[in-house]
This record gives structure tokens, sequence and C-alpha cells, in this order.
């Protein structure tokens, strides 16, 4: 590398800009080893040891996964996890991309219409638990309200097992739509205008130049939204805290709200590691499928 | 009003297919907004008038009531500080941190960079679930729990600005560098004089980014800061879901105080948040 500059090899490494470099990079460094690096590798190390942070920890081996396994908890808060992440992605990505879409043309006032979809991004995890706390409230929600107004029975929003992960996959998508509507909208303008003029003056229906010019065109923000996506999704934590609280009865208990009660409830430090690590696997393993799948039809 | 007039120009320009097309689309966009409208009508109504079975959307008598109150029952502005500093200091410390590293990995040469530049890029695929409970101990080990740099310090070894800036500096022509170079002047002096000044829009979309972002954090905060008096907006207001359950108006009112500042940041750097979000998105 010392070599480009046609120097003296023998001692690159005091060459100044070796010096410079790492003092630049230091404040980084520091930062990445102490609070990134380290604590990952401390977490793997951690997941093979029974530590409650009041007794010293005892090795136990593989056996926290072995635990894991055997426990109810454990494969329902997988499952509501899995559950939510196919409830909330398909929607996210979705009906993203049919508001950007609809956001690409132009029309007066359109700066304000994306402004209205953006718009909940802004607010913390918190307050759209609050608001749809709110909405959802059995007897003085509006949806009930309306949905009354259309025939329909008044509905436990939160209250029901079965309703309650559904309802905050709605809170969610209303909250972080906006997101990728602003992602694929950027991509959508990357696609030159004269693809579909070439495709309209052969007589493309619009149903063909979505198909053949925009989506093909698309793909490299598609997969992006997609992968991010399910990666958040698997993470759902917040709106769950506080909407919920992981019940009733368990119903929306997700894998993170499982880890912090374990973790930070129970003390149970080494076993909520494991469970982290497993959470990252099948993180890994998602993504990597995915990767593979979209560059595979990128080739056809 | 729209009158038959300028519904026949919009007709024209737009077809009609597409008129029907765009009243569905703000129909779509006002729905979207509804529970936002919601929350204000519920925060200015007495409290009297918050529950009832059909819903007011303009409030018969508007009060600040439920705000005073808010204020009065819950240290919402202490809050309000503690969220301000965190989010403040953790955006300038991130960005003075990630541009003094971009730069390093954009523009010197040293031994080890690629390595390093390709571990920093490995870190961004971690979760943050993964290291929770080292970090969590590892400030409780130096008794730093429940302060406000348990929460500041660790938002600087996020890879993700470094990656972004770094993106940044590579477009900036190494002629510019070389002129300045040329003329005696040092790595440090370019860096201050050169490239932080060329670089102020990335460096804004990543601080407002970086703002926002931290302002609404809520698992470490939530996990890290124990007394009610050094809690953040975020976990303040979720603590009163759990406390006041049925004052709708007064949670509502709390709500609106915390959404305050990310919606002021917004309203004045929407290019630059739009920018991040397109720039982070994209090609991380």
């Amino acid at each position: 590398m010392n070599g480009a500059y046609g120097r003296s090899r023998r001692f690159a490494w005091l060459e100044k800009d070796n010096v410079i470099g790492y003092v630049f990079l230091a404040p980084f460094l520091i930062f990445l080893f102490l609070f990134m690096i380290l604590p990952i590798f401390q977490g793997l190390y951690m997941s093979f040891f029974d530590w409650n942070a009041l007794t010293p920890p005892a090795f136990v081996g593989l056996g926290n996964f072995q635990t894991m396994f055997g426990e109810v908890d454990f494969w329902s808060s997988l499952w509501h996890t899995v559950y939510f992440v196919i409830i909330s992605t398909l929607p996210l990505v979705g009906l993203g991309l049919a508001i950007a879409l609809g956001l690409n043309r132009s029309f007066r006032g359109k700066t304000i219409a994306r402004g209205l979809f953006f718009f909940p991004y802004l607010l913390t995890v918190s307050v759209v638990a609050t608001i749809w706390r709110w909405v959802l409230q059995e007897h003085f929600g509006l949806l009930n309200y309306y949905l009354g107004k259309l025939g329909a029975a008044s509905l436990k929003w939160l209250g029901d097992p079965n309703l309650a992960m559904i309802s905050i996959a709605l809170a969610t998508l209303w909250w972080t739509v906006g997101f990728n509507v602003v992602v694929f909208l950027a991509a959508l303008q990357e696609i030159p205008e004269q693809l579909y003029e070439a495709a309209r003056i052969d007589g493309a229906t619009p149903w063909q130049l979505f198909r053949h010019i925009t989506l093909p065109q698309l793909q490299t923000s598609l997969t992006f939204v997609f992968i991010t996506q399910i990666i958040a999704s698997f993470q759902v934590f917040g709106q769950v805290n506080v909407m919920t609280g992981g019940g009733p009865f368990g119903s929306t208990r997700t894998l993170v709200q499982y880890i912090y009660e374990q973790g930070f409830k129970y003390l149970k430090m080494g076993y909520a590691s494991a469970v982290a690590y497993l959470l990252f696997a099948i993180m890994f393993v998602c993504t990597a499928l995915q990767w593979k799948l979209f560059s595979n039809d990128n080739d056809e | 009003m729209i009158n038959d007039n300028l519904l026949r120009r919009s007709a024209g320009r737009h077809g009609w297919k597409g008129l029907i097309f765009l009243a569905f689309l703000w129909l779509a966009a006002l729905l979207w907004i509804l529970p936002v409208l919601w929350m204000i009508s519920t925060s200015l109504k007495p409290e009297t008038m918050v529950m009832t079975l059909v819903p007011q959307w303009i409030p018969p008598v508007v009060t600040l009531e439920n705000y005073v109150r808010a204020l009065q029952k819950a240290p919402i502005m202490l809050w309000f500080y503690n969220s301000s500093v965190m989010a403040v200091c953790g955006t300038l410390l991130v960005l003075l941190v990630d541009a003094m590293a971009a730069y390093s990995f954009a523009r010197i040469r040293f031994a080890g960079s690629k390595l390093l530049f390709i571990i920093t890029l490995c870190t961004m695929m971690v979760p943050s679930q993964v290291t929770l409970i080292p970090l969590y101990l590892l400030f409780n080990r130096f008794n730093l729990l429940n302060t406000f740099w348990v929460v500041i310090l660790p938002r600087a070894s996020a890879a993700i600005g470094v990656f972004m800036l770094r993106q940044f500096f590579l477009g900036v022509p190494v002629e510019l560098e070389d002129a300045v170079r040329i003329d005696g002047c040092s790595r440090y002096g370019i860096f201050w004089r050169i490239i932080l000044p060329l670089a102020r829009p990335a460096l804004a979309a990543l601080g407002i980014f970086t703002f926002v972002w931290s302002w609404n954090d809520y698992l470490w905060p939530l996990i890290t800061l124990s007394s009610k008096e050094m809690y953040t907006l975020p976990i303040g207001i979720a603590t009163l879901v759990g406390y006041f359950a049925r004052d709708y108006g007064m949670l509502m009112a709390g709500a609106i105080i915390a959404s305050i500042p990310t919606l002021i940041v917004f309203l004045f750097f929407q290019r630059e948040f739009i920018q991040g979000i397109t720039t982070s998105g994209l090609k991380g």
C-alpha cells in the first residue's frame, strides 16, 4: 500500500499517513470496540453461562439453548414474532409501494400529501402506542364507532388474544409506512422517463408499463425495503410494550419482549443473551435467503 | 370549495380517471392523518367531554386544561430537558466522531484501513438486542446507569453514519485537497477547513436523522434510566400510560408535547431528512 508513494518500505509503519489515519479513526474505533465489538463477543460468551447478576456465573455449556427449546413461552413468543413479521411486512412493503406510485404523479399539493403519509414516522413509539390505544378503545374508540356505523360489532382490539397482534401490526403500518414510501419515491424518480415513452409508443398498457419497466427498475430498492422491513419486524418491541405489555395472556409477547422480561425482570442474563443470539441467527438466515432469492431473480 | 369550473379544468389536465385516482389518493392521505387530528381534538377537550359514545371532532369547548394537568402531574418539562440534552449531545458526538472516521476511511491510506472498514460494516448487521445485556452490565460496572452518559455514549458506536459520510467524502474531488496540500496545509487543516465545510449537506442530513432517532429512542433508555427524574420523554409518556390509563385528554396532551421537537426539526430540514433516508436507505 505504501509502495504507491514510492518511498522506502522499511519504515512503512512510521509513514506519516499511518499515524494520521489512526488519529482520525481513534475516537470511533474506541467507541466501536467498547460499545459494539466487545459486547458482541461478551454476549456470546454469556449465553453459555447461568448468570443472574447476583451470584457468580456458572458455566452451563449449551444448557441455556436446551432450556430455551423446552420452554413453552419461548416457542409461543417465537411464533408471535413470526406471525407479526408475516402480517406486517407485506402491507408495509405493498402499501408503501402503492402509495409511492400514487404520489409519484404530478398534481397540486403533492408535497402536502407526501407529508401526511410521512408524518407518523416522526412520532416516538410511545406516542404512537398512546394514540392507538385511544383509537382502538373498546367503548369510546374511533374505530369501533365507525365500524359500528358500517354494521360491525364492537371489538376488543387490544383485549382479545386473537386481535391484539393485528392491532399492533395496524399501528405499526400507520407509524412506519412513510419511511418505505420515501425510499420507493426516490427510486421511482430515478427511472428514466424515456423508457416509458418508448413503451407507450409501442402501445403498452399501464399494467405492462408497471410490470415490465417499473418493477424491474425497482428491484434494488424492493430488495432493500423487504429485507430491512423483515429485520425491523423481527425486532418489534416498543409498540408491544406500551400497547399490551405482551398480553392479553401472553398473546403479543414477541422475542424481544421475551428477552426483556427474562433479562431485566427475572435477571436471567445468560439465558436472555442466548435468546438474543438465536434472534440474531434467525435474522441472519432470513437475510441470506432473501439475498439469494432476489439475486436469482436478477439472473433470469 | 370545488366549483364546476375548477373541476372541468382539472379533468382536462388529469382526465376523469386521473381525477378519481386523485380523489382516492387524497381520501387515503386524509384517513392517514385522522388519528393525529383525533389526538389534537381530544387534547383540547375538557375532561368530562373526552369519553363520549359519539366522537366529537370539533371540541364544543376548547381548553388547555389537559396540557396544564399533564405539566402538573408529571415532570414533563424535566423529561423534555433530559431528552434535549441527550439528543443534542448525542448528535454532536456522533457527527464529530463519524466525520473523522469517515474522512480517515475515505481519504487516508494506512495499514489495516480496509480490514477495519470491513469490520465496521459487519457491525451494522448485528441487531441491538445482542449487545443489550453486555452493554447494560458494562455501564453498571462503571456506575453510569441512570445518567446521561449511558444514553449518549453508545450512540457513537453505530457505523451507519461513518458509512454515509464516507460515501459523501469519496465524491469530493481529490484535486481540491491536493491543491491545498501543496500550499502546505496539514491533514487537520484540510479536514477542518476544506472537507467539513464541503460536507455540510451530508453532515446536516446525518445530524437531523440522528437527532430524530435519538429523541425517539425507546428500548435502551427504558432499560438504563431507572429514576423518574432521569427519564426521557418517550419513557415518561410510556409510564403515564400505565398510571393515567383512562385520562386520555392528559395523555394526548403529553403525547403532543413529546412530538413537538422532531416536528420542528422536520419542518425546517425536510429536504436533508429525506435525503438522509434515501442515502442511508438505498446505498446501505
